[in-house]
């Protein structure tokens, strides 16, 4: 028998063009930002040229200046793009100039210090840590916004702010905090934590990575300038026709929601991608940590439901800029058009937002109850049932529109059965609790914060499911308490705990617990206060959205202003925790908490290659804890029993 | 055969053989463990909580007037038939969650602790019991609501015109009119008569065809449980029969832009006799 040995072939590589990097080495968020600028101040100057100026329409705007405005925003968004450096790559691509070694590296972030958080840097680490930054500027912009409503609606006697800037107001700080949740558990765990999880060296695909961060950050500055120009009047959920009134500020909302589906969905792909094909060697599916399971289930239902959000949109954009009428009644168009491909994604959002943050709390508890995740079969059965049901529960937002009585049976019947998969998740959280010893640290307490919002918002979701509750709950301010109990009791306090579990490893510094705990806990206790009297307040009836109201609502809402600052004064206590701590001299082991995922497994700063060596998997990573004592007993008993009877005979 | 535990043995020791069925034995081991019957006290105490909490969202949402209709009724009824049985999940979760605080160990401390807890990977009947428990509940849920939701649309004419309703003897129709910012009620059976105030009459089917000239409004209410958008480009239809005299809100429940929360009027339930009155003093004639 002879061995023929081939010689392996030599790899042509790519030449070296320049020193690596190329055009990367230029830019960065300042040429970013200078280049939008000027593109989006060109665009207005030559577009104002051509806008016939003194011509009014019908509602007595100018004609054009939406469509001015809508441009200028677009060359915002592009010039930024091209100013970061986002379309040097297909450019080299087209040019032939292949990436080298040395680029990618370049690229990467390699030996560049802090100047790589502000670059085009593909690293998933680097970007982890943009996305966490840009989260907790979000928290922080939704958060002062909050204050501001809390505020008017405390001030019972009087009128704080106009009105119209009250609406505004009111939907920026949700779509606001709608954008901050989305990405504050996914974007900086998906990206930093799950690639070290399942021991990968990065990101399927890196510059991907790079692009779904940057879209976002060009996506804010429309949003948030739209206070600026006028607000957008209607809620987070810009219903139309009522949009359509609103000053020009609305199109900030809509070109800031295009752009951010298109990050969201190449978030997704990548993310999707990354889990399915970049596991380590020996990670079955049935040793996946389950952190990953739910980020792939968000990321599976943000990728496939955005893009409606997207449409209606865009929709919208072209009925205010252009003078269509997809959603304008009095020209043939539909209100409840947009109503649907609005909740087609504003429902399945619902669990991009919980479900990262349920997962990373299961991830976390743990390590620090000392126990295997109990059943981690059902816990995947609970993702996919909620993946699935989500897609078939939108129209619970419309029981009350009149677009079709006859839906509301249906729907009912699905949305009260996405409460079943949802329990499986509780009682895989609370069988992990069952029996254990609790190591009581910060991010353990997250658990049982979050458990406890996430039943309360549950269980009110499962009155405002039932179609006659809903007729007289909706649009009341049970509903506002309820959702806040779902995305910032189970999503808001879950994130904060993941951040703090996992605050070691991204930063390379403990987080000071016990600052963390005192701003934790009065935001926790203060959270009840405010969101468990506008419970009240929406049994007695008051609508949401609304500045003033009858006197009898005054107490719940006194109490619910207090609570809101309360809950403002922990959110800026534990914020000051993370900056201090983050800002610390002292080191952070690299496996503080003993934990067996990967992620724990390599040095603390990770590496740029984040494993000198890939690692092979040949466990789940849940083995902790001793044999149960009351087994041996249950068998003894059983044994002796079985003696018995067969003595007896 | 190793013991690793520090705490006491069970209590009941078994007796002396008999033939009696494992499951016995078991689940007399299962209660003698030393967690259990504590637990078992706390689920219940927690579950008699739901009583004060059902009587206090009885009691806010009749705070400013008692249903004043039968669907109001229907409704009321519904929140509280789901609270009650809401009451168990609440309990264990809030059960569990504060024993698990006190009762099985806590440690503290920098480390990581030595002591592991049991490695309890699944638990069959525990599994059962919980997913067929949430099943049977939500099942109980969703017949209760689609029944209470039938009834509720025939007391509120489903979408046949009140004067096509088999007890039409009476029916009025309301042609219901949001706009920004106030209310408008025309009817056109009484000679196309209209107000910004709604006065209806007791105990008579009253129809409404709801409808927008501008953006979405939805009109609510409040003590008869009616709610409805009103859409520009198209009617909606509901009702609901009124059985109790007096002054109620109606309120905007949709954001409608600037002055949305001032879009409130009054629903004046008045008897037959004051109605027609009503009806000739705002020169209307008398329904036929």
């Amino acid at each position: 028998m002879t061995a023929v040995i081939h010689e392996q072939e030599a790899v042509p590589q790519p030449k070296q063009h320049g020193k690596p990097g190329g055009f990367l080495r230029h830019t960065n968020i300042v040429t970013g930002v200078l280049l939008g600028v000027v593109l989006a101040v060109v665009t207005y100057v030559i577009g104002g040229l051509l806008v016939p100026w003194g011509t009014e329409n019908s509602n007595f705007s100018q004609v054009g200046e939406s469509a001015l405005v809508a441009a200028t925003y677009a060359a915002w968004v592009i010039g930024f793009m091209i100013g970061i450096g986002a379309f040097a790559g297909p450019i080299r691509w087209w040019l032939g100039h292949d990436l080298t070694h040395a680029d990618t590296e370049y690229l990467a972030g390699k030996d560049q210090g802090r100047g790589k958080y502000w670059k085009y840097t593909t690293d998933h680490k680097v970007v982890g840590i943009q996305y966490l930054v840009m989260g907790l500027f979000l928290l922080g912009l939704g958060g002062l916004l909050a204050m501001w409503i809390r505020t008017e609606l405390g001030a019972t006697w009087t009128e704080v702010f106009d009105p119209n800037f009250y609406n505004s107001i009111i939907g920026t700080h949700g779509i606001v905090m709608v954008i901050a949740m989305i990405i504050i558990a996914a974007g900086p765990l998906g990206n930093f934590i799950m690639p070290l999880m399942i021991g990968a060296r990065d990101m399927a695909f890196p510059r991907l990575n790079a692009l779904s961060f940057w879209l976002l950050f060009a996506a804010v500055p429309p949003l948030a300038s739209n206070l600026l120009l006028g607000g957008i009047r209607d809620g987070w959920t810009a219903y139309q026709p009522l949009g359509t009134q609103a000053p020009v500020g609305m199109i900030g909302y809509q070109v800031c929601i295009i752009t951010f589906a298109f990050s969201t969905g190449i978030a997704g792909v990548n993310l999707i991608t990354t889990i399915v094909t970049m596991r380590a060697r020996g990670m079955t599916w049935n040793r996946v940590p389950i952190f990953v399971i739910g980020i792939l289930a968000a990321a599976i239902m943000g990728l496939v439901w955005f893009p409606m959000y997207q449409y209606s949109q865009v929709m919208a954009l072209s009925d205010f800029a252009f003078g269509s009428a997809f959603f304008i009644p009095q020209n043939g168009g539909s209100v409840w058009l947009y109503e649907n491909l609005f909740w087609l994604l504003g429902h399945p959002e619902v669990y991009v937002i919980v479900i990262p943050a349920t997962a990373a709390l299961m991830e976390l508890m743990v390590v620090f109850l000392r126990k295997p995740l109990f059943s981690y079969k059902i816990a995947v059965a609970g993702f996919a049932g909620v993946v699935g049901i989500s897609s078939l529960v939108w129209v619970h937002h419309m029981y009350m529109t009149g677009w079709s009585p006859a839906a509301n049976y249906p729907f009912m019947l699905s949305t009260e059965l996405i409460s079943i998969p949802f329990g499986f998740l509780v009682l895989v959280m609370l069988g992990t609790i069952w029996r254990g010893k609790v190591w009581t640290r910060l991010p353990m307490m997250c658990v049982y914060a979050m458990l406890w919002n996430k039943i309360v918002g549950g269980i009110t979701g499962v009155y405002l499911s039932d179609v006659p509750v809903d007729q007289y709950m909706h649009g009341s301010m049970f509903v506002v308490a309820h959702f806040h109990f779902m995305l910032m009791g189970a999503g808001l306090f879950g994130a904060m705990g993941a951040i703090a579990y996992w605050f070691p490893k991204m930063t390379g510094r403990m987080l000071n617990e016990r600052i963390g705990s005192i701003g934790f806990w009065l935001a926790f206790f203060a959270f009840q206060l405010t969101f468990g009297s506008m419970f009240v307040a929406g049994l007695q009836g008051q609508p949401r959205r609304v500045l003033q109201f009858d006197d009898a609502f005054n107490v719940s809402n006194w109490l619910s202003t207090i609570g809101a600052y309360l809950i403002g004064v922990g959110m800026l206590i534990f914020l000051y925790a993370i900056i201090t701590s983050w800002r610390s001299k002292v080191i952070a082991p690299s496996n503080p908490w003993g934990a067996k995922t990967l992620e724990w497994q390599t040095a603390t700063p990770v590496p740029l290659n984040n494993f000198p060596v890939l690692p092979v998997v040949t466990s789940d990573p849940y083995d902790y804890g001793v044999p149960d004592p009351y087994l041996a007993i249950e068998k003894k008993l059983s044994d002796e029993n079985q003696d018995a009877t067969v003595g007896a005979r | 055969m190793s013991i690793v535990d520090d705490r006491p043995a069970p209590a009941d020791q078994p007796e002396e053989p008999t033939n009696r069925p494992e499951v016995t034995y078991r689940l007399r081991e299962w209660l003698a463990r030393p967690y259990v019957r504590p637990i078992l006290a706390m689920f219940v105490l927690f579950c008699l909580l739901v009583i004060p909490i059902a009587w206090l969202v009885v009691f806010f949402m009749n705070m400013s007037g008692a249903p004043a209709s039968d669907i109001m009724s229907e409704i009321e009824q519904t929140i509280l038939v789901f609270t009650i049985a809401s009451a168990p999940l609440m309990s264990i979760t809030l059960t569990i969650l504060l024993y698990s605080l006190f009762g099985w160990g806590r440690v503290t401390g920098d480390e990581p602790p030595m002591q592991e807890s049991p490695a309890i990977r699944s638990n069959a009947i525990g599994s059962y019991l919980w997913i067929g428990a949430t099943s049977l509940l939500a099942a109980f849920l969703v017949i209760w609501g689609l029944l209470a939701l039938a009834n509720i649309t025939a007391s509120s004419y489903g979408s046949v015109s009140a004067n096509q309703q088999p007890n039409a003897t009476k029916a009025i129709d309301i042609n219901v009119t949001g706009q920004q910012w106030v209310w408008t009620f025309e009817y056109p059976d009484q000679g196309k008569i209209s107000s910004d105030v709604l006065v209806v009459p007791i105990d008579t089917p009253i129809y409404f065809n709801v409808t927008s000239v501008d953006v979405i409004h939805s009109f609510w209410v409040v003590e008869l449980g009616v709610k409805i958008d009103a859409n520009p480009g198209a009617i909606t239809n509901t009702g609901v029969t009124p059985n109790k005299l007096g002054n109620f809100n109606i309120r905007c429940a949709e954001l409608c832009g600037m002055h949305h929360a001032y879009m409130e009027t009054q629903i004046q339930v008045v008897t037959q006799e004051q109605f027609d009155s009503w009806v000739r003093e705002m020169g209307g004639k008398r329904t036929v």
